[in-house]
């Protein structure tokens, strides 16, 4: 058994570091790339979101390189994730390929046995015990938390740094160390080293640069690929951005969940505009925007592919947020169609709109 | 007092209950028109650029209730049955309004969770509070209202014709006479008879949704995916005509769905925007029925070269 997953930001590294510790034969499909995209928009429905279709290229390229099960994640709330599973298997069947698919559902939906049976297949073939198994989901875990914490921090000291260049030198250095190695051990040695590296980087408390909040659907922000790196752009501009949906935001929040207790702060902040969860991450995205309001930023991006229904609403609400806080928001929607450079003149127009604000010329 | 409901939506199925509780309450029930093209046009000022046709035609539905009534329903329905979901825009619709639609009247915002009649009867009770502080008097409005509910019927189910289709789909599409461009009438005409989902008995509705390897979850979903797959397994009708709005989030996974269920029956997806045109449309529908007709009276399934002609 050779197992593969889809790619979403860098969760990559962290399941590297879980399968090489679990001793399962695995292949990481490419960074998700152009071309990645061109196979999945031309198998996919048409109608389908945007990750569904980079997901799917992910598959066919993972595939291509001997790959013959796919791990992936469900869901049961109405966002279409859930439903995934179903349609990708078929498809993938109808054009030939010939794959076993391990859906990771919620127990209260497929049941606690079944759910334990599906891990079962992955256990059985790596031969460990379940108690290795869950050491090695707790290194995976781990190592997701180092990695979202140094490019937190990566992306928030862009704009303070004194010489330009040193946060994107130690974001590139360390996503090449941690993948060239196999020992997970010492991927986690690396991981903590540019921790300390990250946090040792020269710094201007004095400057005072552009402050932008990422906020919107979770895929697209977090596969940067999807939204065609908007952060690594944010930094060339020497401005600082700051995402709080991350993948180990998602684990303590799933965490959270079971016992009613999480991410209290964005569900407090999201009151007074959405009072229910709708489904998606719309409740955090108006939390998000609130609260980005709250701290100081200058600015906040939604990001969103087409179509994405609990993001709609969302995208009704921020104009209020942004008329009551007086917090300009912009909204970006992605899909495959997406180009380069009118994107690109969007993020700069709103970056001088931000700049003029700061300097209080208009 | 005056309460207003807009003719969008789900109104197109559950709308009897909303007003039978309404008057029950001593309400004056005011109901929007029929949508029209300046409803429409209304809307799609209004409402956010990425919404469906569907509500940007409620946009335009409320708007032009909101200096009639004193209140107006916009219900958020979070749920219709257990551990199932509807569309994630319903849960968020009275957000969508507000921040859309300035000058609004009170709004109903309360969510309506409609899983069984318990659940309904204590969400409604919520609605009726605003109007009236007799509990007894609620009670009896919602047992009437829920009476006149389980009385009436939407669906199509047409006899006596020598050709039937299937009318899929979320009911404001099948039902808004407008939306679709009044397609029951263009079949009739084309001597051609239409069923819709409600036909189907819920348990076979069931039966095949529940053979999925993933558990659907959106509650219109399951009625059109299973009654779908009910009419083409039984071959209780000739065609499936889905209707779809553009952008519809759940429609681009049922119809993947029962494509691949169906397999080689008959199936026209017609997607419907703010721009779409009649003529295109007729054409499709014409040759649709066309196809259908000469599959059945005058070609067999095998061609020349004995493969199959039709599907894809």
């Amino acid at each position: 058994m050779k197992v593969t997953f889809p790619h979403l930001g860098n969760v990559y590294m962290a399941a590297k570091i879980f399968l090489d510790d679990l001793g399962l034969d695995y292949v990481i499909p490419p960074l998700s790339n152009p071309k990645a995209l061109e196979i999945g928009a031309m198998y996919s429905p048409e109608e389908i979101c945007l990750p569904y279709k980079i997901m799917i290229g992910n598959y066919i390229q993972a595939l291509e390189q001997g790959a013959d099960t796919i791990i992936m994640a469900g869901s049961c709330g109405p966002c279409r994730l859930g439903e995934y599973c179903e349609l990708q298997k078929n498809l993938l069947k109808n054009i030939g390929y010939n794959v076993t698919f391990i859906t990771l559902d919620v127990p209260k939906d497929i049941g606690k046995e079944e759910l334990l049976n599906r891990i079962g297949i992955l256990m059985n073939a790596s031969g460990k015990s379940s108690y290795e198994g869950i050491q090695a989901l707790i290194k995976g875990i781990k190592a997701m938390y180092l990695v979202d914490e140094i490019e937190k921090e990566v992306y928030w000291r862009a704009g303070y740094e004194v010489h330009k260049g040193d946060c994107k030198k130690i974001l590139y250095r360390y996503r090449q160390d941690v993948f060239a190695t196999n020992n997970p051990n010492k991927a986690l040695v690396i991981l903590k080293k540019y921790l300390k590296q990250i946090k040792q980087v020269e710094i201007d408390k004095n400057k005072d640069p552009l402050k932008i909040s990422i906020i919107g659907e979770i895929y697209t922000v977090i596969e940067s690929f999807s939204n065609l790196y908007i952060q690594e752009r944010l930094m060339d501009y020497g401005v600082s951005s700051l995402r709080m949906l991350t993948p180990s935001w998602w684990i303590k929040d799933l965490i959270g969940k079971t016992v009613k207790l999480n991410s209290i702060g964005i569900r407090r902040a999201s009151k007074e505009y959405l009072s229910v969860g709708i489904g998606g991450h719309a409740r955090e995205c108006i939390g998000e925007a609130v609260l980005a309001a709250k701290n100081g930023q200058d600015g906040a991006i939604q990001l969103f592919p087409v179509g994405c229904m609990p993001e709609i609403v969302s995208k009704a609400i921020l104009p209020t947020i942004s008329k009551d806080k007086n917090f300009p928001i912009m909204t970006l929607v992605m899909d495959e169609m997406t180009g380069e450079s009118g994107y690109i003149t969007r993020i700069e127009a709103f970056l001088d709109l931000l700049e003029r604000r700061k300097l209080k010329v208009v | 007092m005056k309460v207003g409901i807009p003719k969008g939506l789900l109104y197109w199925k559950y709308g009897v209950f909303m007003e039978v509780f309404f008057a029950q309450l001593g309400c004056e029930v005011i109901v929007s028109r029929n949508t029209n093209k300046e409803l429409l046009n209304l809307g799609v000022k209004q409402a956010v650029d990425e919404t469906c046709v569907p509500i940007k035609i409620f946009h335009g539905h409320v708007a032009s209730l909101k200096d009639q009534c004193d209140l107006l329903v916009i219900p958020r329905v979070m749920r219709m049955a257990e551990r199932e979901y509807i569309c994630p825009k319903f849960c968020g619709l009275p957000e969508m309004i507000k921040n859309s639609i300035s000058d609004l009247p009170m709004i109903t915002e309360e969510p309506i969770y409609a899983q069984n009649l318990d659940q309904l009867y204590k969400s409604m009770e919520v609605f009726g509070r605003k109007v009236t502080k007799d509990k007894r008097k609620i009670k009896e409005a919602f047992h009437k209202a829920w009476k006149a509910y389980e009385e009436s019927f939407c669906g199509i189910y047409d006899v006596g014709y020598k050709m039937r289709v299937a009318l899929l789909g979320h009911p404001y599409n099948v039902q808004d006479s407008f939306l679709n461009m009044n397609i029951v009438e263009k079949l009739h005409d084309l001597e051609v008879g239409v069923m819709t989902e409600e036909v189907v008995p819920r348990r076979e509705v069931n039966a095949y949704a529940n053979q999925l390897y993933k558990r659907l979850f959106w509650t219109f979903a399951r009625h059109c995916y299973g009654s779908g797959m009910y009419f083409a397994k039984n071959q209780f009708v000739d065609g499936i005509i889905y209707l779809s709005a553009f952008a519809c989030g759940i429609d681009s996974v049922v119809i993947e769905l029962l494509k691949e269920g169906i397999g080689h029956f008959p199936l026209l997806v017609l997607k419907m925007d703010e721009q779409t045109g009649e003529g295109g449309l007729n054409t499709r529908i014409e040759a649709f029925i066309d196809m259908i007709e000469r599959r059945k009276w005058y070609e067999s399934n095998v061609s020349s070269s004995r493969e199959c002609v039709h599907g894809s």
